[in-house]
């Protein structure tokens, strides 16, 4: 208490009514509503600038000090006679005649390493109720992503967990992957896993995962935290949220703030993954934001820069040079499609953008594959680079048996009579499918998965029939993990399957085969 | 066109000679008689009283906590640059004083001293 007096005492005694008070840049709310001020005024100001809204310029001291919290706007149009501003925050406390400051920086969060644990808003404030964060360095949200030179080829890959992906859809460190697919068809859970799997890499090349939740139900966020720290993931994860209820401001922002946290511990040195759940949403965020701005509409009423929006956010995400640390930062953005239609207007541009998209299909989620991956349309333009050659030896065939086994499949429902070969071909892509079908919430270390296809692959499980290769496939990865550790350690080390590695390997199945038969 | 007979219609204002702005409303007028497009000058009437009461928010004004407050008030706002005549008591301010002009404000009262010393104290 005393120390407190002591420095309010030593405060006053310092201030000197003629001097101080610098001279600031003002201006005047001349409409509010929406979301949107506009403001009289302010003609030196920038673009993309912080405002703010001095809600205690009219009021006595003691009003003033029961109403400290901040009211800020970003500048987002500037005109002949004045600028437009979203409000970041409760936009009812706007009223017009209201005096509005310049800040002279732009939208910055604080960001640092005590974040890790914490669910924060877009504007870096904590919503969890765990107290403030000790973040101390500002960052702008906005920033020019690094060019050619500062980055590198991505090298390392990232490991999903997830059978189908890390053997056909690898993603590396530093790639742009996008997952898209309708509502209810398994987007959110391929994250959700990813970021749980990171659990099996080693604490100094563990990615810091952040997933940023956007325009999502509180419930569904509040569930997912909960699931991630149940599963002890929340050490190294961070929680961006601008929910369904927040304003469409924070909900354009919330993807730009994960960018930014990313970036910090790129800058590091150190690998972090980044969810943007979902840019859809995002997208329809600024369209309402644009349209209210009065800015005209494009196709299906989105601004003309909604390209830019989210080309400017991917292209954050790279592979670092070693001259800049060599760090990483991954981006998975997730689209909502509507019926299938990867053709719509947003879809379609992200696809474009990204290094390869995943494409979740409701008929295989229907059919109860799980994750609900089409081969055929779901490609990765740069993880192959960064696969392990372990996995790379084992799943070298996958993608095309797979696809020729869907065209087999389909030309089956027409003619009964089918010849041996074929028969084999549509068992074992059968067999296969059932190999790669995994259950939400339990992701694989990489070793685990690549002995688990290496089984496949190689006729391991060929005696058992289809259906049954989801138990066998389970009693495998048990059998392989309390009898054969030493060969999961020389995976997972040497990052391949070498000559004495496989013929242990091969002994391990056998053994397995004999005791399955038996 | 409401929007382009405003903006000509200030734009002249601006200029500070009353002869030519005469000159610009009567032609304005005039030339809305001959388009049959009269109704538009109410409108225009609107836009224009709109502008002025947005600039004269943006006026030079001086708030001072105390009238024995006001001569050392009005040399120093004086000194930085703002210029005004008329002084309004804002004993809110509790002491010192503060200015406001086309976009620019300088606050040296005691009130804002206090907030600010409460924000670092709480931080």
């Amino acid at each position: 208490m005393q120390s407190i007096i002591e420095r309010i005492e030593k405060e006053i005694a310092a201030w000197d009514p003629t001097s101080g008070g610098a001279s600031l840049e003002t201006g005047i709310v001349r409409a509010a509503g929406d979301g949107i001020a506009e403001i009289d005024g302010l003609a030196q100001a920038m673009m993309s600038e912080m405002v703010l809204f001095d809600a205690v310029f009219d009021r006595t001291l003691e009003d003033a000090l029961k109403d400290t919290s901040p009211i800020y706007g970003l500048i987002l149009n500037l005109e002949e006679d004045g600028v437009r501003a979203v409000i970041l925050g409760d936009s009812t406390r706007v009223h017009e005649g209201m005096l509005v400051r310049r800040l002279g920086k732009p939208l910055s969060i604080s960001v640092g390493d005590s974040l890790l644990g914490r669910v924060v808003n877009p504007l870096g404030e904590p919503v969890d109720g765990k107290g403030p964060t000790k973040a101390k360095e500002d960052r702008p949200i906005e920033r020019q992503a690094y060019g050619v030179i500062d980055r590198s080829s991505v090298n390392v890959p990232l490991h999903t967990g997830i059978k189908a992906i890390d053997a056909m859809i690898p993603i590396g460190r530093g790639q742009r992957e996008l997952i898209i697919g309708d509502r209810g068809t398994g987007k959110t859970s391929i994250a959700i896993d990813t970021i749980i799997n990171q659990k099996n890499e080693p604490d100094a090349t563990r990615p810091i995962c952040i997933y940023v939740a956007i325009g999502q139900k509180e419930s569904k966020t509040a569930k997912l935290v909960a699931e991630l720290a149940a599963r002890g993931a929340m050490e190294y994860s961070i929680i961006v949220t601008a929910p369904a209820s927040a304003p469409a401001a924070l909900q354009f922002l919330a993807p730009f703030a994960g960018a930014t946290i990313g970036e910090y511990f790129m800058e590091q040195g150190k690998d972090a993954l980044v969810i943007y759940d979902d840019l859809s949403k995002q997208a329809v965020a600024y369209r309402q934001m644009s349209l209210l701005l009065r800015r005209p509409p494009g196709r299906e009423a989105y601004p003309g820069d909604i390209f830019y929006l989210h080309s400017r956010l991917l292209e954050r995400a790279a592979k670092l040079s070693k001259e800049k640390g060599g760090g990483s930062l991954t981006a998975l953005p997730i689209i909502e499609t509507q019926e299938g239609d990867v053709s719509a207007y947003i879809p379609t541009n992200v696809i474009s953008i990204t290094d390869g998209q995943i494409y979740l299909e409701a008929n295989l989620f229907n059919k109860g594959q799980r994750p609900a991956i089409n081969v055929g349309i779901s490609v990765s333009r740069v993880g192959s680079s960064a696969q392990t050659k372990a996995m790379k030896k084992v799943s070298g065939k996958i993608k095309l048996e797979l696809a020729q086994f869907r065209e087999l499949e389909a030309f089956m429902q027409f003619s009964s009579d089918l010849d041996a070969d074929t028969k084999k071909r549509i068992d074992t892509g059968r067999r296969m499918t059932e190999v790669l079908n995994q259950g939400r919430g339990v992701p694989l270390s990489f070793e685990m998965e690549a002995a688990v296809i290496f089984a496949a692959t190689n006729g391991y499980l060929d005696t058992i029939a289809p259906a049954q290769i989801g138990i066998a496939e389970e009693k495998l990865r048990a059998y392989l993990s309390r009898e054969a550790g030493g060969i999961l350690t020389a995976i997972r080390e040497s990052k391949e399957i070498r000559e004495e590695t496989e013929k242990t390997l091969r002994e391990k199945l056998d053994a397995f085969v004999a005791h399955q038969s038996a | 066109m409401i929007d382009s007979y405003t903006r000509l219609l200030k734009a002249v204002a601006d200029t500070g000679e009353t002869a030519v702005a005469d000159v610009a409303v009567t032609k304005l007028v005039r030339h809305l008689k001959s388009m049959g497009r009269m109704k538009m000058l109410p409108q225009i009437v609107r836009e224009l009283r709109t502008i002025a009461a947005r600039r004269n928010a943006l006026h030079p004004r001086l708030e001072v906590a105390s009238a024995k407050e006001v001569p050392a008030a009005l040399k120093d706002a004086k000194t930085l640059g703002i210029a005004v005549e008329q002084v309004e008591i804002n004993p809110s301010l509790i002491r010192g004083w503060r200015a406001q002009s086309r976009g620019r404000l300088i606050d040296r009262s005691a009130k804002q001293a206090l907030i600010q010393i409460y924000q670092k104290v709480t931080a």
